[in-house]
């Protein structure tokens, strides 16, 4: 019986703590990194410091990721020219099946690896695909993770408030 | 009456030395006493005025320890408690760059790497432009110390670049700052990486 409380206070705060370090960012400062890309220039995140930016943490073997892509690339195209930016980390071991992928889907948004996973520790993701969109001033206001369709919806609302600030 | 005058100071004197020299036969031991007890005085003034003195130097030498010991004391403190004077900051700048295009730096400090950083386009713009990147930040003791940084790029005709600079530096109190310097060796169309200490 002791042991079975244990074990269910053991999941409990391993579930309060994993649902708390995916909810820990929003209003915080975005971490800042700097990473590879697809194009071979280096990104920093900072740099965008005045765009709202989103980040989708994503990788070749999940399955929404790949439904997703096209559609956030649709907003990266459509809200580019008003200070909208969209960086793609990928967080595959090998980069190149990356390369492969993102010509294949012909996504126009910069894409960069994180094959270290540095930048997914630092942003606590724990699921795929994970999306953070940050405001402005460089604060992380909305964490998504996974994805199911009509989230495309939501991300088009607040990226439209964000931009609208 | 002249007779009479001299007779009685005769008496007077006479008498006056009966009076006297008894009084000096009596008095003589007493001062036997009085200059043994001086003498002993003396001697035991000399006595407590050496331990005195003992005991300033004693005083004064503890005083020295104190002294030598809270200046221990503050440079220990100094060391240790004063993190700012155990740093050592790492700089990054460029001169010219038309054999290099810079893409990273990582850096090694006693064969363990402490930072790696990777250049945007506009970082290395900056850099050609004089800018000077702060790219590490350490807390070393002192003592002697070996630095290894790696430079990734594009060198010459656009191939990809790899190369490494090592100094050995010795670490003392107070601040410490070390340039690494990419520039161009025009003679030899190559691009060179110096480490350079600043005082």
């Amino acid at each position: 019986m002791k042991i079975r409380n244990l074990l269910a206070g053991f999941v409990f705060s391993v579930f309060a703590a994993s649902s708390l370090a995916s909810s820990g960012l929003t209003g915080q400062p975005a971490p800042d990194f700097a990473l590879k890309s697809s194009t071979g220039a280096n990104l920093r995140l900072s740099e965008y410091r005045g765009d709202v930016v989103m980040i989708n943490f994503w990788a070749t073997w999940c399955g929404p990721c790949r439904q997703e892509m096209p559609l956030l690339d649709e907003l990266y195209s459509r809200y580019q020219r008003v200070g909208f930016n969209l960086l793609g980390v990928n967080i595959d071991d090998d980069s190149n099946r990356a390369m492969a992928m993102i010509n294949e889907l012909g996504v126009s948004f910069p894409v960069l690896f994180d094959a270290s996973k540095e930048v997914s520790r630092l942003y606590q993701v724990d699921a795929m695909p994970v999306t953070v969109i940050v405001d402005r001033e460089g604060n992380v206001r909305h964490v998504h993770q996974g994805y199911k369709p009509g989230y495309e919806q939501k991300y088009l609302d607040q990226v439209r408030a964000l931009l609208r600030e | 009456m002249s007779r009479k005058l001299l007779t009685s100071l005769a008496a007077g004197l006479a008498l006056a030395f009966a009076v006297t020299v008894p009084a000096q036969e009596a008095a003589s031991p007493d001062a036997d006493a009085a200059r043994a007890a001086s003498m002993a005085r003396d001697a035991e003034d000399a006595a407590s005025r050496d331990q005195f003195r003992q005991l300033d130097q004693d005083v004064q030498s503890l005083k020295k320890e104190v002294l030598d010991l809270n200046r221990d004391l503050f440079l220990l403190e100094e060391e240790l408690l004063f993190p700012a004077n155990s740093q050592v900051a790492f700089f990054i700048s460029m001169d010219v760059g038309e054999y290099f295009k810079l893409d990273s730096v990582s850096l090694k400090i006693n064969g363990k790497e402490v930072a790696n950083y990777l250049y945007t386009d506009r970082e290395a713009g900056s850099l050609l432009r004089g800018g000077v990147h702060r790219v590490h930040m350490a807390n070393l003791k002192t003592g002697d110390h070996e630095l290894v940084a790696i430079f990734t790029g594009q060198g010459p005709h656009t191939r990809d670049y790899r190369r490494g600079a090592t100094l050995n530096f010795s670490k003392g109190i107070g601040a410490k700052y070390v340039e690494l310097e990419i520039t161009d060796r025009v003679k030899k169309q190559q691009p060179e990486f110096v480490i350079k200490e600043w005082e």
